[in-house]
């Protein structure tokens, strides 16, 4: 890159844009920080100090909102609900999509379209009849309840990224299975869902992060038992906050998503594909 | 081994027609292979046969069975895409025992006949490895290998060879005939390149928007073609065609010049307009009817010479078993009226 030389103008130029989008970069670090360093002050040392850096650490916070905050039993929540929703998530979707990108049957395109309406359409519009229908369906505070509404929920979306996903495979790869003697759900198991797998752990991340970051379903499903994100919302009062108390819970609800992603960013298979057909 | 018998098959997508009809019987343990322009419906044809597209009218039997509504699994069929549809996430070896294990195949039944095909097609050293690791020739062995170890009655091959190239096609297309030789099988082969159909066909079946044009040995295809199209389809360079006019009842005219045919059984009518057809190969006799051609430009490959031109304003092929030179402005073309083939305006052929 010797021959690459940059002048005296570019590189201030190059300079002037860089500092500054630095700072803005900057920005977005700076709430983790708080969170972090907050997390460990007492709440003594965070009102005589707001926004000094912790000078005496203590995990008093994690212990307090894990154990008397109820914290540990609403993380439990939040794991189950997650995990197993976005399990449904990610089978019905994959089925779904193999079913509306691969085979021909009647009303295909109908279906097709009235899921993409409903990708369309706002959680707040349908709450009350969704919250009546959750009643009706003898639902209200149970887990199943919460998992079946989140699977709802995000279903449009994530059947749309799968359909499409699927369309682009060649659909040669379905027919030389079928004469292989495969039945449907054999092409599913062992040729689209193998297929699948870049988009649908793109998928099971997406989905992860919100199920786990819901309030407003959650708020409404489980109103006795609570999901992780409401109990941390719960943790602020009307008049005080226990600001240490609440960063520590944060930081908690955090850590799970930050080390899935960590493990998934590495293993997200990139042209799992390539070589189906002449590349 | 099986034979093949189609009877009046139609295939229509809502209202348009694409498959107009077609009959044909296939031997046991023939090659046939289905030639045509892209979109004269020969891998419709074929994929019909294979179960993968709905038989809107007419009958499939295979092995004297009807096989309409048949899954594709049950027809006793195995088949090689043109874009090897080879399972990427498999290794050689699971690509091709696939459908054995589907079948829920015994674990030494599927080990024998992975390792015979693999032996056959010289994969025994890539068994182990991903599609994505192996050269287009390589998969393509890998499709076919996929198809053999299936051990069906009919082999059904939808222009497998024209994602590779040139070189790899001829090596590759050596093997399929070995191939055929060795197994014997009842195979259908579509392909648009003449070439392939001639060198591998016992029978070839000449298709056009839909319809057979001709069905016949690649010879027969090639010295008695039904019309124009067949005529100018088999064969490269394709045939000339010169307009000719009939100026007694066994001899026409072109560019001014009278050819008697006495071969012709029927009897030709003063002035009809004709047209007249002769193969690049047949302008080099050294006795005949002689004409002067306009040189435009020479192809020499080497061994043989293209010559490209004109005679009396339309163009001609003449191909030449020497060198020409790119400075010859005209060239002798001399052939045998009996090569000449002729065809009245709508293409149907005049004997």
């Amino acid at each position: 890159m010797s021959e690459f030389t940059v002048g005296k103008r570019q590189r201030r130029l190059l300079w002037g844009i860089s500092v500054p989008m630095a700072l803005i970069a900057l920005t977005c670090v700076y709430p983790v920080f708080f969170a972090l360093n907050n997390a460990l002050k007492s709440n003594r040392e965070y009102i005589l100090d707001r926004f000094g850096i912790v000078s005496e650490p203590t995990f008093q916070n994690f212990v307090q909102a894990w154990t008397r905050s109820n914290l540990s039993e609403y993380f439990f929540n939040s794991v189950v609900v997650t995990v197993l929703s976005v399990l449904a998530l990610i089978i019905v979707s994959s089925l779904a999509g193999f079913a509306l990108a691969v085979l021909r049957f009647p009303l295909r395109k109908l279906i097709f379209v009235v899921i993409l309406a409903s990708l369309m359409i706002p959680v707040q519009v349908v709450l009350v009849p969704f919250y009546k229908t959750i009643i009706g369906l003898g639902l209200l505070n149970t887990r199943a309840g919460l998992i079946l509404s989140y699977t709802a929920f995000f279903l449009p979306f994530s059947v749309y990224l799968m359909t499409s996903f699927y369309s682009g495979l060649p659909r040669e790869l379905v027919e030389a299975a079928r004469i292989d003697g495969a039945k449907l759900t054999q092409v599913w198991w062992h040729v689209m869902l193998p297929m699948g797998m870049p988009a649908l752990i793109t998928l099971g991340i997406l989905n992860t992060l919100y199920c786990w970051n819901d309030i407003l379903i959650s708020l409404l499903v489980l109103q006795d038992n609570r999901t992780l994100m409401v109990g941390i919302a719960a943790l602020r009062g009307e008049y005080t906050t226990n600001v240490p108390l609440l960063t520590a819970g944060i930081v908690l609800a955090a850590a799970p998503i930050v080390i899935l992603y960590l493990v998934f960013q590495r293993k997200i298979v990139s042209g799992i594909a390539v070589g189906a057909v002449k590349g | 081994m099986s034979n093949i018998s189609i009877t009046d098959l139609r295939k229509s997508y809502g209202q348009v027609e694409v498959i107009h009809g077609v009959s044909l019987d296939i031997e046991p343990g023939e090659f046939v292979v289905f030639v045509g322009p892209s979109g004269c419906g020969k891998s419709t044809l074929l994929r019909m046969i294979a179960g993968l597209e709905d038989i809107t009218d007419g009958d499939l039997e295979i092995g004297g069975t009807l096989m309409n509504d048949v899954e594709p699994a049950q027809r006793g069929i195995a088949m090689v895409f043109q874009s090897y549809a080879l399972y990427p996430h498999m290794t050689v070896a699971d690509n091709m025992s696939f459908g054995l294990r589907m079948a829920h195949a015994p674990k030494d039944e599927i080990d024998r006949k992975v390792k015979d095909a693999a032996r056959i097609l010289q994969l025994e050293p890539l068994l182990d490895r991903k599609p994505a690791a192996l050269s287009g020739g390589q998969r393509q062995r890998v499709a076919i290998g996929r198809a053999i170890v299936r051990d069906p009655d009919v082999f059904l091959f939808d222009e497998p060879l024209s994602n590779l190239d040139a070189e790899l096609r001829v090596e590759m297309r050596v093997q399929i005939a070995k191939l055929h030789r060795t197994l014997s099988n009842t195979m259908i082969y579509v392909t648009h390149d003449q070439t392939e159909a001639m060198t591998l066909a016992d029978r070839i079946v000449v298709l056009r928007a839909g319809h057979i044009e001709q069905v016949g040995t690649p010879i027969e295809l090639y010295e008695d073609p039904d019309n124009a199209f067949v005529a100018g389809f088999i064969g490269s360079p394709r045939m000339n065609f010169l307009n000719a006019r009939a100026n007694g009842p066994k001899s026409v005219e072109v560019a001014g010049r009278t050819i008697p045919l006495p071969n012709l059984t029927a009897d030709l009518r003063d002035g009809t307009a004709l047209q007249l057809g002769i193969r690049p190969e047949h302008l080099d006799a050294t006795d005949g009817v002689r004409l002067m051609m306009d040189v435009d430009v020479a192809e020499d490959l080497g061994a043989t010479t293209f010559v490209h031109g004109t005679v009396g304003g339309e163009t001609l092929v003449a191909e030449r078993r020497a060198h020409v030179g790119n400075a010859v402005r005209e060239l002798e073309i001399c052939f045998a009226p009996d090569k000449v083939r002729l065809f009245d305006p709508d293409g149907a052929r005049v004997r």
